[in-house]
């Protein structure tokens, strides 16, 4: 039938599913490590109920030749890890997928195998080895190294190594015996992929972060946010730190400790991590922080944020820069926890009472991750105001093939602090150019100032004389035009061809230039600074006949602001709202129309 | 160094009513930081919003002057910074036992190196005199005339419950020379200190 007439030309895909507790998402891990061990680009994305057992959770990949930007939604492979979970992706199978599951065929679109899962795990021995199973019967269908596979596992799986093996072994001989005839050929990559790492957004962050020298991280756990936190407080030195002696500003270098093999490497950071008692402590702690000198950014997703909107304004109006890693899920309220969307938009872009700068940077993917956190934290130096970094959950919990982040360069930037100053020091001096007045830190001598919620003088002291008030309104709203030169600009996709422009931002970048890999007649245009809006894109816009909208919301809040701002509509918007990223398939069937 | 007792006081004059207790708090403050030496470009003080955290104004040392029942949080974030610095918060009932008080309990729990004065009026005076966390049930207020329901916090007996390790005390301003020893007490502890001083508000206590 299929034997060795099918072969994979530019990418594939493969999707295991199964209740919460069963190794869905681990065991995709497995197969991600894999085939970007054979040099294989790869991009996943998992869908997960807001519960800790049984449910429906799926796994999802696509491994490429060339980088993958988006997951793909239609799979290749297909794997139910228990009876139950493959009748629902139906729509996501061609003729030719193989779908594997314990029990009577659900299905009526592609090749249906019956595959006695039950069996196989209680031969090797543990009931959750199905995935395991399942990796090794696809090292067998697609004709790969058995040796290379298995000495994978452990990476993912340190515990029963042994089960596990024997669990691999059961996979492919079972393959071998039955399913000799699905076997197909797969190249591996000439090259090799240079992009050896794997990280989400989160941990991406995380690394931007640390490298951008940061110091000073507080999180009240929330999803999709929380990845962050996590990577961050296991990268913190002094574990003991609360209160500790230790002042996370005597040195941000790392700290050297050995690993096992007897290799040095810096592997933890002198840094605070906190997990306070809510997201207004949080915040506020990150401002107190900020203020004494550090590098100080707070991680949350809408309903945390919508706690720390008191202190987004309190950072406006004393002039405390510092970054909020927004990550975004859909709402209101509860919403759907684990599911993402980009309807936070103009919560982050308007939040906080008063008027007061500020700058709202959206990474599209995961290397911009990275990124966005140090370019974050030297915007928050450099303009002493609040910084968003709005990433989704799309981005902050797929992962992809990115470089080692955890040896990248970040460029630093601590605006202007002053070492000296004179008495009467005037910290809010609304003599300058920018509306950035320099700053010293406490213990600074002759430095003595205050950082007031209250309007204030030069001095820092409260005011209510109307020509001081706004004089200090007019100094801090200098900030919005520098930020448009600091934050990072408009970026454009383009091609010869192209007449056609898409405007989008953040977590869509994947799966749109996804989509243009097949299209060539559309430009891409990437709002990355999503505020202060860049001039240039009225620029941009101009240029092209037929103009699309791409967003993950149900309001075009992008479009909002392009409305009113540069009198601007699109030709036409496509919006998703259910929680779901787009997928490349639809964006191109969309495009053709 | 100078830390003389007039090097505390920055050149605002004090808005609080004459005869307010907070001036007490005020100049208590000023001779403990002279008595203990501690320069005053090593200080921060977080002050809450209230009459009491108008004090902000009116000192020569680093300060912030927070959002209402924030200070402590704000203060924590300070001291994890830099160690070095001393760290206090003034802060009154309002803030402190109700607006804050989730940070306050948390902030009890972690023995968090900061000294707090809480500058406990039984009142929310800067709102002109409604009830607070402290007010004495059926004490008639703005807020409640027909008498106020609730039963009143005993921040001495709730902290040293939630951890005995910490300093907690109490102490009425009309015996300044026992404030003023409180005072030096508390920025000498080693460890969470918070001093909650008796206070009458004379415009709108009774």
């Amino acid at each position: 039938m299929l034997k060795s007439n099918k072969m994979i030309k530019e990418s594939f895909s493969i999707k295991l599913a199964g209740p919460a507790g069963m190794g869905v998402k681990s065991g995709g891990q497995l197969f991600s490590k894999f085939f970007q061990s054979l040099g294989f680009y790869f991009h996943d994305y998992t869908e997960y109920p807001s519960l800790v057992r049984g449910g429906h959770n799926t796994y999802q990949a696509t491994y490429g030749y060339q980088k993958i930007h988006a997951p793909h939604q239609k799979i290749d492979f297909f794997f139910s890890l228990k009876p139950g979970h493959c009748q629902q992706h139906q729509n996501e199978f061609y003729q030719s997928t193989l779908i594997f599951s314990d029990e009577k065929n659900p299905v009526l679109k592609g090749k249906f195998i019956h595959l006695p899962l039950l069996q196989l795990s209680s031969q090797a021995g543990n009931p959750l080895s199905t995935n395991i199973i399942c990796f090794g019967i696809t090292t067998f269908l697609l004709n790969q190294d058995k040796k290379k596979a298995i000495q994978l596992i452990p990476q993912i799986f340190s515990k029963n190594i042994k089960t596990n093996s024997t669990a691999f072994d059961i996979g492919y001989i079972y393959a071998q015996q039955n399913l000799k005839q699905y076997q197909q050929t797969l190249k591996t990559p000439k090259s090799g992929n240079k992009l050896t790492g794997s990280n989400d957004g989160n941990q991406a962050f995380a690394y931007g972060f640390l490298q951008g020298k940061g110091n000073f991280y507080t999180a009240y756990p929330m999803t999709p946010s929380s990845g962050a936190l996590h990577l961050l407080a296991q990268k913190q030195a002094n574990l003991s730190a609360v209160g500790g002696a230790q002042s996370a500003l005597d040195s941000t270098r790392p700290s050297v400790k050995s690993v096992s093999g007897g290799e040095k490497q810096p592997d933890t950071f002198n840094i605070k991590v906190v997990h306070p008692e809510d997201e207004i402590a949080a915040a506020s702690l990150a401002t107190g922080a900020a203020f004494a000198g550090a590098r100080s950014a707070v991680g949350t997703s809408g309903g945390g944020f919508a706690l720390m909107n008191e202190t987004i304004s309190f950072c406006g109006v004393t002039e405390i820069g510092m970054v909020y890693y927004l990550v975004s899920r859909p709402g209101p309220a509860t919403g759907m926890p684990t599911w993402t969307s980009q309807a936070d938009l103009l919560h982050a872009v308007f939040s906080g009472h008063g008027e007061f700068p500020k700058v709202v940077i959206a990474p599209g993917d995961q290397q911009e991750s990275f990124e966005f956190a140090n370019i974050g934290l030297n915007l928050a130096d450099q303009l002493q105001t609040p910084i968003i970094v709005l990433s989704d959950k799309f981005i902050a919990e797929s992962s992809v093939s990115t470089t080692d982040l955890s040896k990248e360069k970040a460029l630093v930037n601590r605006g202007k602090i002053l070492n000296s100053v004179p008495k009467n020091f005037k910290r809010y001096n609304w003599i300058t150019q920018s509306g950035v007045s320099p700053r010293c830190l406490p213990g600074t001598i002759n430095g003595q100032f205050l950082a007031n919620s209250y309007e204030h003088n030069q001095l820092g002291f409260s005011t209510e004389n109307p020509i001081i008030a706004v004089k200090m309104r007019q100094k801090r709203a200098k900030k919005s035009e520098i930020a448009k030169t600091l934050s990072p600009k408009p970026k454009l996709f383009s091609n010869k061809n192209a007449t056609n422009l898409i405007i989008s931002w953040g977590s869509n970048k994947g799966p749109i230039l996804e989509a243009l890999k097949k299209l060539d007649n559309f430009a891409f245009l990437q709002i990355r600074t999503l505020w202060p809006l860049h001039n240039s894109i009225k620029n941009t816009i101009q240029k092209y006949k037929k103009i699309i909208l791409i967003e993950n919301n149900q309001t075009s809040q992008l479009g909002f602001l392009l409305k009113s701002l540069f009198s601007f509509s699109p030709t036409a918007t496509i919006l998703k709202f259910n929680g779901r990223p787009f997928f490349p398939e639809e964006l191109i069937k969309k495009f053709k129309k | 160094m100078k830390t003389n007792f007039y090097n505390y006081k920055s050149s605002v004059v004090p808005t609080w009513c004459p005869g307010c207790p907070n001036f007490l708090l005020f100049s208590g403050l000023q001779s403990s930081f002279a008595k203990l030496k501690i320069p005053n470009h090593n200080i921060v003080v977080v002050s809450d919003i209230g009459c009491a955290g108008n004090m902000a104004d009116f000192l020569n040392t680093y300060g912030i002057h927070s959002l209402h029942g924030r200070a402590i949080p704000t203060a924590i974030g300070v001291k994890l910074a830099n160690p070095k610095l001393t760290v206090v918060v003034v802060i009154g009932d309002g803030g402190a036992y109700g607006e804050g008080l989730n940070h306050l309990i948390t902030a009890t729990r972690a023995n968090y190196d900061i000294k707090v004065f809480v500058a406990n009026n039984h009142l929310y005076s800067l709102t002109t005199g409604q009830a607070s966390p402290t007010t004495k049930t059926g004490t008639k207020t703005k807020s409640t005339p027909q008498g106020y329901a609730l039963k009143p916090i005993n921040p001495v007996f709730l902290l040293k419950n939630v951890n005995p390790s910490i300093l907690v005390e109490n102490v009425n301003s009309k015996n300044p020379p026992k404030l003023f020893k409180k005072i030096t007490n508390t920025l000498n502890h080693q460890g969470f200190a918070l001093l909650d001083i008796s206070q009458i508000c004379i415009s709108f206590g009774k």
